[in-house]
């Protein structure tokens, strides 16, 4: 879900105090008000506005927007505007309901005691490397009926294909065209496969759609790609912000561990203040007026999600687990709310849970100052080096359920 | 009280029946929908609330009983 920020033209995008800051960060992108232009891109930062355009995918079209990332397949549903559009969800929504994750958690919970089992003997690791990028390539993998064996192997390509930013913005390097060839033929056989052999899991749901819904092999393929895309680096991103918070901050640790049901409410916290796709890209089909500024027709328009999540709130920038039930837009809203949303959070709560019972105590390397890269699309931390007793087990202390 | 889902509005977030699963459930498409006639007994007010002030499209609301 990486964007183009209009090359040179983008000082002002480039120039954000980002990287070690969020609050600062988003704080220069909210200055200059609800709807405002800087190096002919558009910023739309209020809750009204954003509500405004994600109610309106008419004039705010994503079809234009998602065009620079170059993918040779159309990305389904993502870079799809109505009235197609809600043809997809109709078909995908059903596949990552919560009651379907429900129906794979406990092998979603498996394979995070089986990573950090890995390491949990070790008294150190980094966060990134060492569980944040494989997991959540291994849920897709799993959703998509794919062998973990080829864990490596598949994040490989990813890793090429989406760009080490998080961003295949332009033209494709010959390098991604490479690993894009390689990972399409390898879906390919395995979707052959399944055509021939339908198994429980999501790709063969959709290959065993017929008649009117029936998917031709270029969309399924999209699905795939977009699933890569939007799937990987978002939760990866998040699992190094919540981990980051619990390291940093004994107090709590201590009243998540007291309370386990305040993991929800922590990882909605961390969702709102550590945007892993903080703003999402719209081109205007039309002239339009919102929030008393005319935004021209064909403009590039960001929905700055991440100040949305900061404003009308008690503490708008530090974690406030009373208020972790109040919402925010980190997944979008209107009709491109995240179709993994209900995955990621799963995801998340899980990973929160096995690590705190594992490894309850924990903190940065010493002089560690995590940051995020940017400019970039999307924000994560590459690596995140964090240290423990090495005396813990590498068994779980508390055996969480 | 009574709760109302605007399913026009409802784009499947699903934090209403994360929050209220006495009073909000899951559809297939993982889109909420009122359970039963959609009153809320006086002790689930607060969670009532909780689900309308939560839902990212504004598709809950609170209608007084009747
Ligand atoms: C914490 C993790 C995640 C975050 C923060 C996140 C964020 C987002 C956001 C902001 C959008 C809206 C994009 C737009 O309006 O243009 C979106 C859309 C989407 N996300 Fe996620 N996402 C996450 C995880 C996932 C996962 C795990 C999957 C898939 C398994 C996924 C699949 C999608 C898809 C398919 C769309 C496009 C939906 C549509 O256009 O109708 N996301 N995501
Ligand atoms: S929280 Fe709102 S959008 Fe989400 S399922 Fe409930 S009513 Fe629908």
């Amino acid at each position: 879900m990486a964007h183009d920020t209009g090359g040179a033209a983008a000082s002002f995008y480039d120039a954000a105090p980002m990287a070690f800051d969020r609050t600062e960060g988003w704080a220069y992108f909210r200055g200059p008000g609800d709807v405002y232009e800087r190096d002919g891109l558009w910023y739309l930062t209020s809750p009204q506005a954003v509500r405004f355009a994600h109610q309106h995918p008419e004039i705010f079209s994503s079809a234009k927007a998602f065009d620079s990332l170059g993918s040779p397949v159309p990305l389904i549903p993502i870079a799809i505007d109505p009235p197609a559009h809600v043809r997809y969800r109709r078909l995908l929504d059903p596949m990552l309901a919560p009651r379907v994750i429900g129906g794979i958690e406990d092998e979603l919970r498996r394979q995070v005691r089986e990573i950090i089992g890995e390491f949990a003997g070790r008294g150190s690791c980094d966060v990134m490397a060492d569980l944040a990028k494989l997991y959540p390539a291994q849920v897709i993998m799993t959703l998509f009926g794919l062998p973990l064996e080829d864990r490596d192997t598949f994040i490989a390509w990813t890793k090429v294909l989406v760009g080490s930013s998080g961003g295949g913005v332009g033209e494709a390097t010959p390098e991604q065209m490479e690993a894009g060839l390689a990972l399409f033929s390898y879906l390919q056989e395995y979707i052959d496969e399944k055509r021939a052999t339908p198994a429980d899991d999501m790709l063969s749901r959709v290959l065993s759609m017929e008649g009117e819904d029936a998917w031709t092999n270029e969309e399924i393929l999209g699905l795939c790609f977009l699933f890569i895309l939007a799937g990987l680096d978002t939760v990866t991103a998040a699992i190094g912000f919540v981990l980051r918070a619990l390291g940093e901050d004994p107090g709590l640790r201590a009243r998540i561990a007291a309370d386990p049901q305040l993991t929800g409410p922590l990882v909605e916290e961390v969702l709102r203040l550590e945007l892993p796709a903080p703003m999402t890209p719209r081109v205007t089909t039309q002239a339009v007026e919102v929030c008393g500024t005319t935004i021209p027709s064909g403009a590039y328009a960001f929905l700055c999600l991440a100040t949305v999540n900061r404003q009308d709130r008690d503490h708008p920038d530090s974690i406030d687990l009373g208020a972790g039930d109040r919402g925010h837009m980190s997944f979008g809203g209107g009709i491109h709310r995240c179709l993994g949303s209900h995955l990621a959070r799963r995801e998340l709560r899980i990973v929160v849970e096995e690590w705190l019972s594992f490894i309850p105590d924990f903190t940065l390397a010493e002089g560690v100052r995590p940051a995020v890269h940017w400019p970039s699309g999307t924000l994560h931390y590459e690596s995140l080096p964090v240290i423990f007793p090495a005396t813990v087990a590498a068994s779980p202390v508390g055996g969480a359920a | 009280m009574r709760i109302l889902i605007d399913a026009a509005a409802c784009t499947g977030h699903g934090r209403c029946y994360s929050l209220a699963p006495e009073l909000f459930e899951d559809d297939e498409q993982g889109h909420g929908r009122v359970v039963g006639d959609g009153s809320v007994p006086p002790e689930l007010q607060a969670a009532a609330q909780r689900a309308e002030t939560a839902c990212p499209e504004r598709a809950v609301s609170l209608l007084p009983a009747g």
